[in-house]
């Protein structure tokens, strides 16, 4: 390719039209009995950076497999641009995506891994070659193209997995948990990274994970799944601060947000023997002498040097050195907290100390359907 | 103390490749000798280096046409074998469904039937179909050798990951373009002992071809060779001359590879 197609692809590449993504009613079931995921409904727009999260086995694999054209679509469409994609093969859906285990081949370069696919599309060897040099530079991996994957450290592999994902300059990119592999300091480099490089081409990725750090780090939204359903849908902040249930507040968030159990009687929460004052307007309305469950979070749990209606003397069981601060294992009525506290102090477990439990950041739970009471 | 272990096991090494060269110097020297001289000594060097058994050997086996039925019989079995059995096995480690686990069984149980209890049926059939002669033959070869060259070859299929088979395809490879650049290659070292173990068995096999050539001009080596066997004579000195010729190409063969046989086999680490 002469010089000036090459800068013209560089060019092209750096202002990328990107895809729009329309998943409606998708279901997928094995023998028409057990169902991996049922009702699956999302809409992704242009250059989002969607993250699928949940424990395994909760469908999102196999949603991201469907959406691969690697698993079959039971019933509901997926259409990329307006396009039904259900019938196509992966091929001609214009995706790239990256494995778990890398899925290198092991028997070629560095280099041919990632040209395979150009090879393959029949493109003129050097545009081929600009490609590949142009995500090689991206990536760092200039040096080691003419190596095998098995001369290779984890996190190269991975990014020569990403590499062939680049080239292809595809619409959309599928990455299935590709970090799992990796030790957790590399594993927090390649979650910047990976993020810098979206920053970069700007390319619709949809990324699984069962890691609520990478999806609340790297996503612009969350999708949480549960036994093949999908419990919300918002960006970080959203399912952290307004989760819909009890499962989603105590998915995301680490450590997970602590629950009690108890009643509500006028401004107070009773658990036990234990009676907390609840902010004014900080409870939703109608819920006077009704059961409840209360989530808070680890950063609400704190310790305060005046003694009011919202702290309680707890045994501390646990305390862990953070640096900047400590992790605090406690029990409010037999029921396991977690709390934060500023490490300006002495703590050692066994102490008797008083904590704040912050109501005011609160959610409420329905303790029969886990639902948030708003 | 190690060393003196090194040193034992060097002296059971040279032992040991003694007797494996043992009937290769009777066999070569043996060949340079008259009739009479073998049976008078077998061990000892010929009087006289001649190369007449050789020359009348050479001419009675038709050495190059039976050299070429020979090269040309194996060649294109094994890699006819190779060429079906690892698609074969491919086909059956991918599909998981239950008929090609009956198929897989099939071809494993397969192993296990005798050669002589199917042997005569087997050429009547042919011998209807008018295949009783090289490409027949060639054609049993692969029924033969494909059940225990789909067990090997399955075995290493089922190593390699599936994501692998999903990243060609995504990559936009169809099924023949995944099998043939990334699975493949990737069966390189059970490619290799598939090879070789089917090398062996047809290039030395008798009775197969004793029972499916009966053309002059078609036969094999070892078919051959057993003209120099009549019932009241053994030509000794011809067959030992024709053994060291028919064992040569081989010899050449393993010379060449050795390098790449050795290599293909240590390669196997995929990961």
């Amino acid at each position: 390719m002469p010089e000036y197609l090459a800068l013209h692809y560089l060019y092209w590449k750096e202002s990328e039209i990107v895809a729009k993504l329309l998943m409606d009613q998708l279901t997928k079931s094995y023998d028409n009995k057990t169902q991996a995921v049922k009702d699956f409904n999302l809409e992704v727009e242009d250059g989002e950076f969607i993250v699928f999260v949940g424990p395994s086995g909760c469908g999102k694999s196999t949603t991201l497999r469907m959406i691969a054209g690697l698993e079959d679509i039971t019933s509901g469409t997926f259409s990329i641009d307006g396009k039904k994609m259900n019938d196509m093969e992966p091929k001609d859906r214009d995706i790239a995506m990256v494995f778990q285990n890398y899925a290198l081949y092991p028997h070629m370069t560095v280099y041919e891994n990632m040209a395979f696919s150009l090879k393959l599309k029949k493109m003129p060897k050097a545009e081929i070659k600009a490609r590949v040099k142009n995500a090689a530079e991206i990536l760092g991996l200039m040096d080691y193209l003419n190596r095998k994957p098995k001369a290779l450290s984890g996190g190269q592999r991975q990014r020569v997995a990403l590499g062939r994902a680049i080239v292809r300059d595809a619409k959309l990119f599928l990455m299935d948990e590709p970090l799992s592999n990796l030790d957790s300091k590399l594993r927090v480099q390649m979650r910047t990274e990976i993020s810098k490089l979206h920053q970069r081409l700007k390319t619709t990725t949809i990324y699984v994970t069962h890691d609520q750090t990478e999806a609340m780090t790297m996503a612009t939204r969350i999708v949480i799944m549960k036994d093949g359903v999908i419990q919300q849908v918002g960006t970080p902040k959203e399912v952290y601060d307004q989760p819909v249930n009890m499962f989603v507040a105590g998915f995301i968030g680490s450590p997970a947000m602590n629950f009690f159990p108890g009643r509500i009687e006028g401004d107070y929460f009773i658990t036990g023997q234990t009676k907390l004052w609840i902010p004014t307007g900080a409870l939703p309305e109608g819920q006077d002498k009704k059961e409840i469950v209360i989530g808070l979070r680890p950063e609400h749990i704190s310790h305060t040097a005046h003694v009011d209606e919202t702290t309680v003397s707890v045994k501390l069981d646990v305390v862990e050195l953070m640096g900047s601060e400590y992790m605090v294992y406690g029990k409010l009525e037999d029921q396991p907290f977690v709390g934060r506290v500023e490490a300006n102090i002495e703590l050692e477990a066994g102490m008797v100390f008083p904590m704040a439990f912050d109501l005011e950041k609160a959610r409420f739970f329905d303790p029969v359907t886990e639902e948030r009471i708003k | 103390m190690r060393n003196k272990r090194n040193w034992k096991i060097e002296i059971l090494g040279i032992l040991l490749a003694i007797l494996w060269l043992v009937p290769f110097y009777l066999m070569f020297v043996n060949s340079f000798k008259t009739k009479k001289e073998i049976f008078m000594d077998v061990t000892s060097p010929p009087e006289k280096w001649s190369f007449d058994n050789y020359i009348t050997a050479f001419k009675e086996l038709d050495f190059l046409q039976t050299l070429f039925n020979s090269l040309f019989i194996t060649v294109t079995s094994v890699v006819l074998i190779i060429f079906f059995s690892a698609m074969a096995a491919y086909a059956l480690s991918r599909a998981k469904s239950r008929i090609s686990t009956v198929l897989f069984f099939l071809f494993v149980a397969a192993m296990l039937i005798p050669f002589q209890s199917v042997m005569i049926p087997l050429v009547t059939v042919f011998g209807q179909f008018e295949m009783l002669n090289r490409g027949g033959l060639i054609f049993m070869y692969i029924g033969f050798g494909a059940s225990l060259s789909i067990f090997l070859y399955h075995g290493a299929l089922n190593n390699i990951p599936r994501s692998l088979d999903e990243a060609a395809r995504i990559d936009g490879a169809n099924r023949w373009q995944i099998f043939w650049h990334i699975i493949f290659p990737m069966l390189k070292p059970i490619t290799v002992t598939v090879a070789i173990l089917n090398i062996i068995w047809i290039w030395n096999d008798y009775l197969l071809p004793s029972l499916v050539i009966n053309k002059t001009g078609s036969e094999t080596i070892p078919l051959k060779m057993f003209f120099f066997f009549g019932e009241y004579t053994k030509q000794w000195h011809l067959a030992l001359a024709g053994l060291t010729l028919a064992i040569l190409p081989v010899i050449i063969f393993y010379f060449f590879a050795q390098r790449s046989i050795i290599k293909g086999v240590s390669d196997g680490a995929i990961k």
